[in-house]
């Protein structure tokens, strides 16, 4: 997980970058960093959390991402922490060997790409693919033919129904939101006197269970009372 | 020992692998796609657009005369598979070539390969024996005749798109992929400040020389003013809309005149094609509304009239004055004009899987306000006011996803029409004083926000 | 990816010490920085690389703008050398440190640090350059 331990003092606390934020220090309150800043919440930042709050055990999920037979889909609404499931998990694949490729789609042009990951992937190995809604329908199934031809894993997220098997079904809640802003750096500091369980209720009910969206209003309000640091 | 992986970074921040195998890997595909691109273009031009472009120019004309017919039989495999057989009707010609006689079938004739016998038949039956014609011979080969000369531009245009997407792809993959050759973030961020034998396919803004991060303002002052030096240029002008605006109008009614032409005249024949009246509905509505949104925008342009700004230099800097000239067009009365000096925020960030771009105003100060004003058509509205850049200023920075954008607006509101905003965009470098102010001294953050 | 709670063997502990106390530089300053890497095995560091750096923050996506940077292999320098060592440069005009609503600029000193093997260690010290203060929100617009 990728949290930031920082003070406000001179002092550095350094730690190592597989995949963990590097840390910096502050010198003064004016320096100090708005934790809903997009290099704290974008995926991969944050842990994967479900829709209770709780951790998701990753390493669970990787055998039953290994029973499904390798391939299989991380579905749910906008903003339900997807890409941030599949970066975990990901990492996780890659530092058991088992990862052959990471893509974001955009359309159905990026097929090609992913036929290229596919064809030079190790068999028995994953390939991640972000917003699996985008490749279209047609490159879709020749992208799962290819899959199963080269014995490559697919693990996708989607917001809509893909026709393969659900790893995880993940939703958008309160707990959810609360829990990923405990992560966010410092949260200690300015969780009593910034952004107060309230403001989490309100965001979440204004952007409509969108969790990225009330990151983004919480981003909003912690900017609006920083001279009450 | 671990084997090399040819796979690496391919899309936003994941890595995968190891750095410079998967560059290399990388590079390998794009490799072969300029590869096949190259071969393929040379294929097509070769093997079509040459030998076009030869008859067209080293060919020699000469008179023939038609001393046989025949069809040339080719076998094809259809969409369904199986092979079928097509006719191209050609021409056997005795001519005169480098003081020899010579017979020769033609190259086929235009017009395509016809899948039916007797059609090929027929069209052949449009020459006679012994009529004379005139073809073009090969002079490296006299035997090579033809009776038609000319490009085929669809023949032409695949032969060189088709492939160079091919090569524009993979060579600049290629590119990319040799510049990002197994580099950490902030080595490949450093060398692209190096003098770089490539472009950066990347998006990059252009930065003022000397000046990271700061925006270059050329578009900004190639345009001298009048009277003072230079003259600022709109922001989204409003006479691009206009012609979008019409242009949209003029196209979409060509559409619904076709089509109505169309429906008239199967009506006039007796026959009512009811799709086709169905469609039109919304074709005619739409091409009504664009009509309407056309003239309004036509008049409210002419009756606002349009706003010049001069400015006195640029760029500008934190703690100088500058004049500003402001002119403005248009007749009848306006409530009220306001100028203002203006500090925008924006940042573009991925929501989902689309890209969003929020923007702030963090500082506006109005420079001046004209209430009631009465415009004489024809006679511009001109007056001279200074701008203070205030000393502490955050300089304008661009880059990527973010952006400080500094600009004049002009806000006016016609007391007939409705208000209008135009915003003309400036660039403020950082302060050439570089003396730091004491921190006690230093202004307090800026709450000059006015509506 | 390591999850946040997980205890860290052998974490290094870069300690920097900066030519200007309060770290507030004017532009075109010069910075000399002055840095040690303690808690490592020296005999296991590949290569450190040192740079100075600017970076946006805020609600847009991050970009990155190097200013120096200077790669120290074992190869060119005996491994000892990696791990202590100081650099200088002269600042730029821009960009300067900016502490807008959505859009903020820091610059900070990254010392990265290579193993053998993959794993490398990153360590970042933020400091100023400018004094330009803080933008507001304009009010009105937020809760």
């Amino acid at each position: 997980m990728n949290t930031m331990n920082s003070t406000n003092t001179m002092h550095t606390t350094n730690t190592t970058s597989n995949g963990v934020m590097p840390c910096r220090d502050f010198f003064d309150s004016r320096h100090f960093a708005n934790p809903f800043s997009t290099r704290f919440t974008r995926p991969g930042k944050i842990e994967p959390r479900d829709c209770s709050g709780q951790p998701l055990a990753i390493l669970q999920l990787l055998k039953q991402l290994h029973d499904c037979g390798g391939t299989a889909a991380i579905q749910g609404p906008h903003g339900s922490g997807k890409t941030t499931l599949l970066v975990h998990i990901a990492g996780e694949l890659q530092q058991r060997g088992g990862l052959a490729a990471s893509l974001r789609l955009r359309s159905w042009q990026d097929a090609p790409a992913v036929f290229f990951a596919i064809v030079r992937s190790r068999p028995g190995s994953t390939v991640c693919l972000d917003s699996w809604e985008k490749i279209g329908c047609i490159a879709g199934w020749l992208v799962r033919m290819a899959a199963r031809i080269f014995q490559c894993g697919l693990l996708v997220t989607s917001h809509r129904r893909t026709g393969l098997p659900v790893l995880v079904e993940s939703a958008t809640t309160r707990e959810l939101l609360a829990s990923i802003v405990c992560q966010l750096p410092d949260h200690s500091r300015w969780s009593s006197s910034l952004i107060k369980e309230s403001d989490i209720e309100e965001a979440f009910s204004k952007c409509g269970g969108n969790v990225r969206e009330s990151l983004y209003e919480l981003y909003d309000r912690f900017e609006h009372r920083r001279p009450l640091l | 020992m671990k084997l090399p992986r040819f796979f690496g970074k391919k899309r936003g921040h994941r890595r995968t692998g190891s750095q410079a195998w998967g560059s290399f890997g990388e590079g390998l595909f794009y490799c072969g796609l300029l590869v096949i691109g190259l071969i393929f273009a040379g294929l097509l031009l070769s093997g079509l657009a040459v030998p076009e472009w030869r008859s067209g120019h080293n060919f020699i004309q000469t008179r023939c005369t038609v001393v046989g017919k025949g069809l040339s039989r080719h076998t094809v495999i259809n969409a369904q598979g199986t092979s079928v057989q097509q006719w191209q009707p050609c021409l056997r010609v005795r001519y005169q070539a480098l003081q020899l006689t010579r017979d020769s079938w033609s190259k086929p004739l235009r017009g395509g390969m016809l899948s039916d016998r007797p059609a090929a038949l027929k069209q052949l039956a449009a020459w006679r024996l012994g009529e004379e014609l005139t073809c073009w011979y090969d002079p490296a080969d006299s035997q090579n005749v033809v009776l038609e000369r000319g490009y085929n531009w669809w023949m032409w245009s695949m032969a060189l798109v088709l492939p160079s997407v091919l090569i524009i792809f993979g060579g600049s993959g290629l590119m990319r992929a040799v510049r990002v050759w197994g580099k950490s973030e902030e080595r490949r961020a450093a060398s692209a400040g190096l003098p770089e034998l490539f472009e950066s396919t990347d998006y990059s803004p252009a930065e003022a020389p000397g000046y990271p991060g700061v925006p270059t303002c050329d578009d900004l002052i190639n345009s001298p003013g009048t009277i003072l030096r230079y003259r600022l240029p709109v922001e989204s002008p409003e006479s691009w809309t206009l012609l979008g605006f019409g242009l949209f109008a003029i196209l979409w009614n060509a559409v619904v005149a076709v089509l109505a032409v169309g429906a008239g005249l199967d009506l006039l024949g007796g026959h009512i094609d009811w799709l086709l009246f169905a469609l039109l509905v919304p074709f005619v509505a739409v091409g009504i509304a664009s009509i309407s949104i056309f003239l309004r925008s036509l008049v409210l342009a002419s009756a606002v009239g349009t706003s010049q700004l001069e400015i006195s230099d640029h760029p500008l800097r934190p703690g100088q004055r500058y004049d500003v000239l402001l002119g403005q067009g248009g007749s009848g009365t306006f409530r009220t004009l306001k100028l203002y000096l203006e500090a925008e925020e924006q940042a573009t960030f991925r929501q989902g899987t689309d890209t969003r771009t929020e923007r702030l105003i963090v500082w506006s100060r109005q420079i001046m306000e004209w209430k009631d004003m009465q415009l004489t058509p024809g006679i511009r509205f001109e007056t001279r006011v200074s701008i203070d850049i205030p000393v502490d200023a955050m300089h304008s920075l661009t880059s990527e996803h973010n952006a400080v954008s500094w600009r004049i607006v002009v806000q006016g509101t016609p007391e007939r029409w409705p208000s209008f905003t135009r915003i003309f965009p400036v660039v403020i470098f950082p302060s050439a004083d570089n003396r730091l102010l004491p921190l006690e001294k230093r202004s307090t953050p800026n709450q000059e926000l006015t509506p | 990816m390591s999850s946040a709670r997980e205890v860290i063997r052998d974490s290094p502990n870069v300690i920097v010490r900066f030519n200007e106390p309060h770290r507030i530089y004017q532009p075109r300053a010069a910075l000399i920085l002055r840095y040690s890497i303690e808690g490592i095995d020296n005999e296991k560091v590949r290569a450190v690389e040192r740079s100075v750096l600017w970076y946006t923050e805020g609600k847009g996506e991050e970009d990155l703008g190097v200013h120096f940077f200077e790669r120290l292999s074992d190869r060119s320098k005996p491994t000892p050398a990696l791990t202590a060592g100081s650099f200088s440069t002269q600042l730029p005009f821009s960009p300067l440190s900016y502490e807008g609503v959505i859009v903020k600029v820091r610059w900070c000193v990254r010392v990265r640090i290579f193993f053998e093997g993959s794993r490398d260690f990153v360590s970042e010290h933020v400091f100023e350059m400018g004094q330009i203060p803080p933008a507001n929100t304009g009010g009105g617009r937020l809760p």
